[in-house]
Parts: structure tokens; C-alpha cells; sequence
């Protein structure tokens, strides 16, 4: 067998299961392998979103965290573990994400994400997959996805609760129509580790629709903003409009 | 008069803005969404926004961790 042929086949055996449902199919696995995503923040959220969009066969994913693995993160960021301590939160995901899957491409980003350095990040995406864990980070994100027409899959998490929505450029609010003022970041809250697989298995499965224009508007989760609540296990959704007065996204240039 | 906030029945004054029923029920979170009757309502528009009898209100707070 020719070296292309088995590594034909070995994709197709990996990507079987995936690949026979017909939303998907290998034009979608194609579709999939040729998208780019940013992952902004490698902890409890980017842990599980990286690891699924991988598994995917996502083409290539920059992982962004500015961080070094602590003990303390154990509970919840499952890309690292005891050996990782210490190290770099990025070169830890980028061994444990190259370990799931070593066709795709993985590339570290170990700074801040800010205003100053989103565009040399976001020009390269198809979408941003928000895993940060503050609102100034996803300012920028937002800056970054209005200003390239990308998609910025929120989510966010705190105790047994998360949140998850997609702001699509000159489809739906931005982030900051939502939530239009910064406030102070809350120092290490409570986190159950299942509250971010949730939540971010939620935003992996909804940038997997996106990449793939899989389902309406409607289905996917734009203008609407879901609300998990672990403790008493009920999911809402709110419905979102554009604020036709943002200061943002009100004057934004899209490119879509 | 009679509401619902966050699926509770609460009486609350006659005449009242959302601006006012959050400083009522002492609401600090600068994040805070507000929805009434399934409707979300933007910040700009809490001191304008009355509040009417049997109203179902949600204040939530934005979950921002990672």
C-alpha cells in the first residue's frame, strides 16, 4: 500500500464515526480539516474545547494561555496533569493535544491576549473559541472577531453554572452589547471541573456547526444566550438582539 | 404590587424601574443581565424600563470564569 493511500485510510478510520452522519460526511471532514481556530485560554474551558475541536480533526488550532500549570488547576483543566506542573500551559497542551492527534497542526501562543496583538491572531482564524477567564481578555476578542467577521463562541463558567453563546459579526450582538461595561474580575472563584466540560463540550459542538454551517440560525446558538445550571440541572436560553446603539459593534467595519 | 424575580413571588412598590428594583434588592454585579417576561432588556434601558404587575424577572449573573 502506498504511504498516501494508508494514511488516507487511516483518516477515514478515524473520522468514521463522525464521518457517516450526513451533516458531516467527508466533505465536511475536509471542511473540518482545512479550518482554523483560536483557542483563547488553555484552562478549565480550553481544555475540553481544544481537546474535542482536536479530536475533530479540527485543521489547525492555536492555543493561547499566558499561564504555568499549577496544582490547583488539576481539578478541572484537563489538558495538564502532575507531570505538567510547573510548565507552561501551552507547551502542556500542545503534548497532550499533539498525543490525541498528530495530523493536525497545533500552535502554542504563550502571551496576554490584548487589543495590542488579537489582529496578528485573528486574521489567521475562522472562528475564536473564548476560554478565558475575564472580561477584558474577551473585549479583545470580540474586537478581534468584528473587525475580521469571525465568529466568537463565548462561554463562560463559575461554581456549578455556565454560559454559552455565538456572537456572529452582522448577524447577532456582540459581546459587548450583552455586556457592555467591565467590572472587577473575581479572584479565583469555585469551579466543579464538570462545569466547564459542560460548558465548553457546548461551545466545541456549536464551533464544529459554525465551521461546518450545519443547522439555521435558530438551532445554533445565535442570539441566544444558554444558561447551565448545574445545581438544580436546568438549561435556559434567553433570546439576544443587537443594540442598535453599541459603540462597538454599532460602527464596525465587517468584512462579511 | 405582586412580580416574580428569579422564579420567587416578591411585592415590590408601585412605579418602579428596573434601575430602581436593583438597587432594592441591592444588585451589585456591574455585569448584571435583566429579563423580563422572556425579554432580554439592555442596560441603557433600566431607568426607563417600568415594571408592571405579574412581571417575570430574571437577574442573572454572567458566569466570566475560565
Amino acid at each position: 500500500m502506498l504511504e498516501t493511500d494508508k494514511l488516507n485510510t487511516d483518516m477515514e478510520k478515524r473520522y468514521a464515526r463522525q464521518i457517516i452522519l450526513p451533516q458531516i460526511g467527508p466533505e465536511g471532514q475536509e471542511i473540518l480539516g482545512k479550518a482554523s481556530v483560536l483557542v483563547a485560554g488553555a484552562g478549565g474551558l480550553g481544555s475540553v474545547s481544544s481537546f474535542y475541536l482536536a479530536a475533530a480533526g479540527v485543521g489547525h488550532i492555536i492555543i493561547a494561555d499566558n499561564d504555568h500549570v499549577e496544582l490547583s488547576n488539576l481539578n478541572r483543566q484537563l489538558l495538564h496533569s502532575e507531570i505538567s506542573l510547573g510548565e507552561k500551559k501551552t507547551r502542556s497542551a500542545v503534548r497532550r493535544l499533539s498525543q490525541l492527534n498528530s495530523s493536525i497542526k497545533i500552535t502554542p501562543f504563550q502571551k496576554e491576549l490584548t487589543w495590542h496583538n488579537i489582529d496578528s491572531i485573528a486574521e489567521k482564524v475562522d472562528i475564536i473559541v473564548d476560554a478565558t477567564d475575564n472580561y477584558i481578555t474577551r473585549q479583545s476578542l470580540n474586537r478581534g472577531s468584528l473587525k475580521y467577521g469571525i465568529p466568537f463562541v463565548f462561554g463562560g463558567v463559575q461554581g456549578f453554572n455556565g454560559m454559552v453563546s455565538c456572537f456572529v459579526p452582522s448577524r447577532t450582538p456582540c459581546f459587548e452589547c450583552v455586556i457592555p461595561q467591565p467590572g472587577k474580575k473575581k479572584k479565583n472563584p469555585g469551579i466543579v471541573g464538570a462545569t466547564a466540560g459542560i460548558t465548553a463540550s457546548i461551545q466545541a459542538m456549536e464551533t464544529i456547526k459554525l465551521i461546518l454551517n450545519i443547522g439555521t440560525e435558530k438551532e445554533r446558538l445565535e442570539s441566544r444566550l444558554l444558561r447551565i445550571s448545574g445545581l438544580d440541572m436546568k438549561i435556559k436560553s434567553i433570546s439576544l438582539e443587537p443594540d442598535p446603539d453599541c459603540p462597538v459593534c454599532s460602527h464596525a467595519d465587517f468584512k462579511v | 404590587m405582586e412580580i416574580e424575580l428569579n422564579g420567587l413571588k416578591e411585592t415590590i412598590p408601585d412605579n418602579m424601574s428596573i434601575n430602581a428594583l436593583i438597587e432594592l434588592f441591592k444588585e451589585g454585579d456591574p455585569h448584571l443581565i435583566v429579563e423580563v417576561n422572556n425579554r432580554y432588556i439592555f442596560p441603557k434601558n433600566y431607568k426607563t424600563t417600568m415594571i408592571m404587575e405579574n412581571d417575570q424577572i430574571e437577574f442573572i449573573n454572567p458566569n466570566l470564569g475560565g
